[in-house]
């Protein structure tokens, strides 16, 4: 589905990602886990497109994707969620979704009010329904609690019908209570829909029971690749930094 | 609309009542109203601060005035031209200005606002330099007061329709989703550039058509009204008004028209007077006049 090969990437004289390389097969749970600076939210942001590589390419389905933007990449079937939720907050839960549908369609124009696009709107309900956020459709997005404003984000970048989902730190900010529900959440409705799945995530327990294959990242190199209870067991991922048999992310 | 239709049947009626001077400021307020709206949706869909419209301005009435005295086009045919070089104008500048933001996008604009200035303040052979182009012949029915009135009335309700249609569309709320998070805006599909572009065009269009009708009211055209100072006049009259609304640049230039005239025609402190008036709307009425009806507009 996904391929990275040899990818470089500097920000002036720092080695962001060093000849960084991984595949994210189809159908997978795929999660990238390092400490902070390890390279992972730089990697996401080459994968999207918003960083340009230095070297190496990025292929998606055995297309060369990293010389493209952001929009161009998100309508080859790429959806894309990032660190922080990201809504547009002056709109309502409805409205994102709404311009999400046409916006990966290529459908913004002026011929018509956004409301009169019933279509969209019947498909933002259900996009609504799927993470649970039927009940504050018409409620600003700016006014929803960080869990909403993370699932309505998540439904956006579902709604373009992506083959590869893209999410970075997922649970970044919510409780203990709430990264369980939205495990939870994540799990059910990505396997349900057959999606393919990258993540990144510092919550351990969270890595262990969502991914089939872990990338360890470290000082923006490939520390160790492989399944979930190989990584915990790698020798070289709990000297660098693992503690009691546990990864720490 | 309960309150506005019954608005715009007494801006119909006003002048049947009035004397020609009242007509003509309120004139000179429509034509400030639809370079403030124009300015607006660049202030407020985009959130970007231009200092330079009144670049597309001045290029809408020199257009204009160029056509009538060097072409001899009737006055009133001179409008689409105006529209459309405004807009290429705002093209050109838009394509390096927008891919700026915050100040750089402020000075960039201003830069080739003042740039254009100088050329037509020099250009003696082609803009009259800075005697400008006096005594524009205009005929039809912008001669008169009213008509010009009406023409300005108009082309003002036009340019606002044309907004509230924009601001609802899925184009207006991709301007603002590029405004509120452009990472966000990238990832469900929308190209920001692009999107600003488009929106930098749309304004410098709008505001060329309230050039246009400058040179109607004045019967000339300056450099003056490509000058930093007609720049300010519109972010102002956004202020006052309260850019959040669509109704908020008319009434902000409305209200600074009138007051202008009244304070005038009183005192020569005009500026200070117009000073402390957006002392106080900015300290105690953030969201300016038409913020003061206390509903929100749901633009966010």
């Amino acid at each position: 589905m996904l391929e990275v090969r040899e990818v470089t990437k500097r920000f002036g004289g720092f080695l962001a990602l060093n000849r960084v390389s991984l595949r994210v097969e189809k159908g997978s749970f795929h999660a990238l886990v390092g400490p902070n600076g390890a390279g992972k939210t730089t990697l996401f942001n080459v994968i999207v497109g918003r960083y340009r590589p230095d070297g190496g390419e990025v292929r998606l389905k055995g297309e060369r994707i990293h010389h493209l933007p952001t929009p161009r990449i998100v309508r080859l079937g790429v959806g894309v969620s990032f660190q922080r939720a990201q809504a547009f907050l002056s709109m309502t839960a409805r409205e994102n979704l709404m311009l999400a549908l046409l916006g990966l369609k290529g459908g913004v124009h002026m011929a018509r009010p956004l409301a009169a696009f019933e279509a969209e709107a019947a498909r933002a309900e259900e996009l609504l329904g799927w993470v649970g956020l039927e009940g504050v459709a018409d409620r600003p997005a700016g006014e929803l609690p960080l869990g909403d404003l993370k699932r309505l984000d998540i439904a956006m970048s579902l709604a373009g019908e992506p083959e590869l989902l893209l999410l970075d730190e997922p649970l970044a900010g919510l409780s203990r209570a709430e990264r369980r529900q939205m495990v939870a959440f994540i799990e059910g409705l990505l396997r349900r829909l057959g999606l393919t799945l990258l993540f990144t995530e510092h919550d351990t327990d969270a890595v262990l029971r969502l991914a089939d294959r872990i990338t360890v990242l470290h000082q923006g190199e490939v520390l160790a690749e492989g399944e979930p209870e190989e990584i915990k067991r790698d020798p070289r991922v709990i000297e660098a930094f693992l503690g009691g048999g546990h990864a720490q992310g | 609309m309960r309150v506005w239709l019954p608005a715009l049947l007494v801006l119909l009626l006003l002048p049947l009542f009035l004397p020609r001077y009242p007509v003509e400021v309120l004139t000179q307020g429509f034509i400030l109203a639809l370079f403030a709206s124009a300015f607006n949706l660049v202030f407020f869909q985009l959130g970007l601060l231009s200092f330079g419209h009144a670049a597309f301005f001045g290029v809408g009435a020199y257009t204009a005035a160029l056509l009538v005295t060097k072409a001899g086009w009737p006055y009133l045919l001179t409008l689409p031209a105006a529209i459309v070089i405004a807009a290429l104008f705002a093209l050109g500048i838009g394509f390096f200005s927008v891919r700026t933001s915050r100040i750089y996008f402020t000075m960039l604009t201003l830069a080739f606002a003042q740039l254009l200035w100088a050329i037509v303040h020099k250009w003696y052979a082609f803009t009259g330099g800075d005697n400008g182009i006096p005594g524009i012949p205009v005929g039809g029915f912008a001669a008169s007061a009213t008509g010009l009135y009406y023409l300005a009335l108009f082309l003002l309700g036009t340019g606002l329709y044309f907004l509230y249609r924009l601001d609802r569309s899925p184009f207006g709320y991709a301007l603002r989703a590029v405004r509120d998070n452009e990472a966000r805006a990238e990832a469900i599909g929308l190209s920001p550039f692009g999107l600003r572009l488009s929106g930098f065009v749309i304004s410098g269009a709008l505001a060329g058509a309230a050039g246009f009708l400058q040179v109607a009211w004045q019967r000339s055209a300056f450099p003056d009204f490509l000058y930093w100072t007609k720049s300010a006049e519109a972010i102002i009259a956004a202020i006052l008004g309260g850019s959040a609304h669509l109704l908020g640049p008319t009434i902000g230039a409305l209200a600074f028209v009138e007051l202008g005239a009244f304070v005038q025609a009183r005192t020569e402190y005009w500026p200070l007077v117009l000073g402390l008036v957006l002392l106080f709307l900015v300290l105690f009425f953030p969201r300016g006049l038409a913020g003061l009806s206390g509903r929100r507009d749901a633009r966010g």
